[in-house]
């Protein structure tokens, strides 16, 4: 028409848009159309032209853009303002609706949310161990970047390095910021009752490493050394000690009979476990010390440059140890060196099994979504009706999805709260069962970040088991549905979906099992492997002379044979006797020996490690003679002929079958020309010195009046006192009391029964057991209760075709055989899957089990027998009630 | 002070209008130029913005329909809340201008002290 600018070439098309959502756009353009139409007709009515008219028309709207945009703006408000409400209207009515339906089905909810609480609960507790074991970063800065360079032995171990190793690698690699070294040292601490405290000796360095910013004072200077009488206290130790006085830094401590000022004071974080050093000292390397390379006692750290990795790492203190072997090829004898991560080296032995109990977790968890799941597939199939109805109303397949899946939803969240409380108690649990010396358990808490999880699992969970059979529950014929009242065709679809829901389950719960037999197999095991020794009614009382007061060997000895007499004479006492080195404690040291009349080995070391003892150690713990004879007090007399007993494997080692008694060898003979012969003159036993999952050593018990040269310094002037019960009493009391008639300044730093300390070697690997067998039995009870459940619901189905066959004359036998072999097939074929999952799974186990095989038959059988009985049992509840089906009303019934 | 007064004004006044039936945007701002007579001049600009701000709180909605001469209208219609608003707000306007006017109209002189 006249003012083609009124209607916009696209205006008729935007109105189509509009058939599928309002447009708000077109539909301003088109009021202001409008308005300016019937402004101009009743303009122009009024006498005006046309061309004047449309003129007044757009001048009296003003600026018709800004009016557009502010009205445009309004309009898209009010859109989105009533989409939100339209939303939060449709997740209230969701919610509420799931709500009611949750009380209507009590016992049903309450089922769900007690197994989803207990499966939440124990996956976020063991989560909440994960997060502060492994997952949180060390609280040092740049704590990614600190290595551990330490000696190779062999292909065996890695062990801490000698003086000279640590000057050349710091000195000549090219990798590194900054080195620090570090020696395990023993504090006696005088104030008061004398107490031992473990600490180190580091170098100032030490805290660059291993920087944090100190709690209080300071940490070392780079030119301190042991003379400047500084020690760095932890926070634990100044907490237990000086009840957290601040006013301690500048205040002098008496270590070792000299007087220390406290400088400074590391915070909380830097204390990772409660078996961690207490205090520092700086450390001081003797002139001669540095080109020291047999002697390894040190912890070496270093820090990284940014950007370099522990293999060039690797390869650069390989370069250096090279330079080293040139030097002193007899040193370096099957030695080598090994950078390993600080993280890895600190959670390294926690960290597989953390993360297979927390997968072991999760599957109980997915044992109980399954079941869950297979519960409201039962249930949907009860409310068939109830959903076509709502779908024959008009209820979109999409708004029914949501209306369900909402209920699942609202069930998880109630369920997961629940197991947040859960996960509190279990932790708590955990943190008082959990074995010692785990680095930052005391850490674990419900963190923001443990929640996290918790809320994700969670909502996971609630789409898990919502998912599937709410797709499943919609996907009705609506009209069949309503027409034959429930009793759809569609039946047998849903059947197939709950019987791999529980294929799934019991292939899961195998998984589970076999793992937790595993262990269990791995333990029984251990428990048989003879120790050596007989533990019972002993007791150990570890300790070690004060260097001031005891210097040269003469004076250690006769002292220990003091105590020793003393301890003899105490009540309750049947046996007593010292060593440097009892099953389980003390230090040990090996040798490199030779034998009389033979010519070294140039590739390989005769290795032996040396126990210094009193006589009657061997018989008091029971430690069997193989020929022979054993240490006697004439052997510890001056002057008495130099012997040693050695153990059969070292016999077996040096001799093999040839008799070792009569034979001479020498060892320990550092800095002189001509050996020093030893006769052997008993062969005993072998013991499990370092536990049952250890290896017995190759060892030789020497009289400790023939200790090699400086061996009292390298034992650190220590014994471990042992005792024989009359019965088997713990023996502490008289024994300490023993030592004070001795001298009241030995300090004794533990007693405990053999038997206490054996039980605790085994505590990481009893704790992993005993979780692993309960998710295991967890499992197993959920996986009954799911084939108890799908039976039950499959004889319910089939009551018609059950009372068909009995009419026709089948026996209840044949019923029950029908009912128990649908949930055999089940079983059977769960097993088979579950089979093979476990087998490709439990390869993880491999260096946590025990002289078990991972593919162990006899415990896939022992898990799988298990599981077909359960089968069999949860099945045969409700087969026979199937044989009870009144035929005639079943059959009418049914229609 | 003034502008808001009179927003709130023209937005009663619109709910008045709508208050005798639905009506679309144009007719609603005749409506009120006519019973206001020259005293009341309604600045068009301002007509469909309050027309807006009414629908989105939600005091009247819209609907297309034909017009008188065939054209396709926007027709807004009084909603239950708007029906309450307009009663609530209608009292306290005529009260208002009723005490406007007092004062305006006032006899007495201020009492001296």
């Amino acid at each position: 028409m006249n003012a083609p600018t009124f209607r916009p070439p696209s205006a008729r098309w935007r109105r189509y848009l509009r058939f599928w959502r309002a447009n708000p756009k077109a539909d301003v353009d088109d009021e202001i159309a409008f308005h300016l139409r019937e402004r101009i007709d009743a303009l122009v009515e009024r006498g005006l032209s046309p061309a004047a008219a449309a003129e007044e028309a757009l001048r009296s709207l003003g600026d018709i853009e800004t009016l557009k945009r502010t009205c445009l703006a309004l309009a898209e408000a009010r859109e989105n303002d009533n989409r939100r409400t339209e939303m939060f209207e449709v997740l209230r009515q969701d919610v509420s609706y799931a709500l009611r339906t949750m009380r209507a089905n009590l016992a049903f909810s309450f089922a769900i949310v007690l197994t989803l609480a207990i499966g939440i609960g124990a996956t976020t507790a063991i989560f909440s161990v994960v997060d502060a074991v492994l997952l949180r970063p060390l609280p040092y800065v740049d704590a990614d970047r600190i290595v551990m360079p330490m000696e190779r032995y062999g292909s065996s171990g890695r062990g801490n390095a000698s003086v000279g190793h640590y000057f050349d690698w710091s000195e000549q690699s090219q990798t590194f910021t900054t080195t620090a070294a570090a020696q395990g040292a023993t504090y006696v601490i005088a104030d008061g009752e004398p107490t031992r405290v473990y600490g180190l000796r580091v170098t100032p360095s030490f805290f660059d490493v291993q920087y944090m910013k100190p709690y209080a004072g300071r940490y070392f200077l780079p030119n301190e050394t042991d003379e400047s009488r500084v020690v760095v206290l932890s926070y634990p130790f100044w907490q237990s000690r000086f009840a957290g006085d601040s006013a301690v830094v500048g205040k002098q401590l008496t270590l070792n009979d000299k007087k220390y000022t406290v400088v400074g004071i590391t915070p909380k974080a830097f204390t990772l476990s409660d078996g961690d050093e207490r205090l520092w000292t700086p450390i001081t390397f003797a002139p001669g010390q540095r080109t020291n390379y047999g002697a390894h006692f040190l912890f070496v750290f270093a820090k990284l440059k940014p950007g370099v990795t522990v293999g060039q790492a690797q390869r650069d203190l390989e370069r250096v140890t090279e330079g080293i072997r040139r030097r002193y090829p007899d040193e370096m004898k099957e030695r080598g060196v090994e950078a390993v991560a600080f993280r890895e080296l600190l959670i390294g032995s926690y960290d597989k099994q953390l993360w297979v109990l927390l997968g072991a977790v999760t599957f109980v968890l997915l044992i109980g979504c399954a079941n869950i799941a297979s519960l409201l597939l039962a249930r949907a199939a009860a409310r068939r009706k109830e959903i076509a109805i709502r779908g024959a109303i008009g209820g979109a397949r999409g708004r029914l999805v949501a209306q369900l899946l909402t209920e699942s939803l609202v069930l998880a969240l109630v369920g997961g709260v629940v197991g947040v409380a859960v996960a509190k108690l279990g932790i708590k649990l955990l943190m008082s069962a959990a074995p010692d010396g785990v680095p930052r358990l005391q850490d674990t808490s419900l963190s923001p970040q443990v929640l996290l999880f918790a809320l994700a699992v969670t909502l996971l969970c609630g789409l898990l088991f919502g998912l599937a059979p709410a797709l499943r529950a919609t996907r009705v014929n609506l009209q069949a549905e309503l027409r034959d009242g429930g009793r759809g065709s569609s039946g047998v679809v849903r059947d197939r979906l709950r019987s791999a829901l529980i294929v799934t389950e019991i292939g899961v719960a195998l998984v589970l099992l076999v793992s937790a037999g595993l262990f269990i197999r791995s333990a029984i095991l251990l428990q048989q492997i003879p120790l050596g020794f007989d533990a019972t009614g002993v007791t150990m009382m570890r300790m070690s002379l004060p260097p001031q007061r005891y210097q040269d060997a003469a004076a250690v000895t006769s002292a220990f044979q003091r105590i020793v007499d003393e301890v003899r004479q105490a009540p309750g006492v049947q046996r007593a006797a010292a060593a440097t080195r009892v099953p389980m404690w003390g230090v040990s040291i090996d040798m490199g020996v030779t034998v009389e009349g033979r010519a070294p080995d140039p590739k390989r070391n005769l290795i032996g490690h040396v126990r210094l003892s009193t006589a009657g150690f061997l018989e008091t713990l029971r430690v069997p003679l193989v020929r022979g004879r054993m240490l006697t007090d004439a052997d510890l007399a001056p002057a008495a002929p130099w012997v040693v007993v050695v153990n059969d494997r070292f016999a077996r080692q040096a001799f093999g079958d040839e008799n070792a008694v009569g034979k001479r060898i020498s060892g320990w003979t550092k800095g002189k020309d001509t050996p020093e012969w030893r006769q052997i003159v008993g062969v005993v036993g072998d013991t499990r010195a370092f536990g049952r999952d250890n290896d017995s050593p190759p060892e030789i018990y020497i009289p400790m009046t023939q200790a090699p040269d400086g061996a009292w310094d390298a034992f650190g002037r220590q014994m471990t006192v042992v005792a024989r019960a009359n019965g088997d009493q713990a023996l502490g009391t008289p024994m300490r009391l023993a030592v004070g008639r001795v001298d009241r300044a030995i300090p004794i730093f533990n007693v405990q029964t053999m038997s206490t300390v054996l039980a605790r070697s085994m505590a990481t690997r009893r704790f992993s057991m005993l979780l692993l067998s309960l998710l295991g039995v967890t499992g197993l009870v959920l996986a009954a209760i799911g084939i108890y459940g799908v039976i039950a619901f499959f004889v319910t189905q089939r009551t018609h075709e059950i009372g068909v066959r009995l009419a026709l004359g089948a026996s209840s036998r044949n019923v029950v055989r029908l009912v128990v072999g649908q949930a055999l097939v089940l079983s059977i074929t769960g097993i088979v899957v579950g089979g093979l999952a476990a087998f490709w799974a439990t390869r993880v186990l491999k260096t946590m089990l025990f002289q078990v095989d991972a593919r162990d038959p006899m415990t896939y059988g022992a898990a799988a027998a298990m599981l077909v009985v359960v089968a069999l049992v949860a099945s045969f509840i409700p087969a026979r009630r199937a044989t009870r089906v009144d035929p005639l009303r079943a059959m009418s019934a049914a229609g | 002070m003034k502008t808001e007064l009179l927003h709130g004004t023209l937005e009663v006044m619109i709910l008045k209008a709508l208050s005798w039936g639905p009506m679309h945007g144009y007719g609603t701002g005749r409506w009120i130029e006519e019973q206001g007579g020259d005293a009341l001049h309604i600045e068009e600009g301002s007509l469909y913005p309050a027309l807006y701000r009414l629908e989105r709180k939600g005091w009247i909605d819209a609907e297309w329909g034909l017009s008188e001469k065939n054209r396709r209208a926007k027709y807004y219609r009084l909603t239950t809340k708007g029906r309450q608003a307009l009663k609530a707000n209608a009292s306290l306007w005529t009260n208002f201008a009723a005490a406007v006017g007092n004062v305006l109209n006032a006899t007495d002189a201020p009492a001296r002290t």
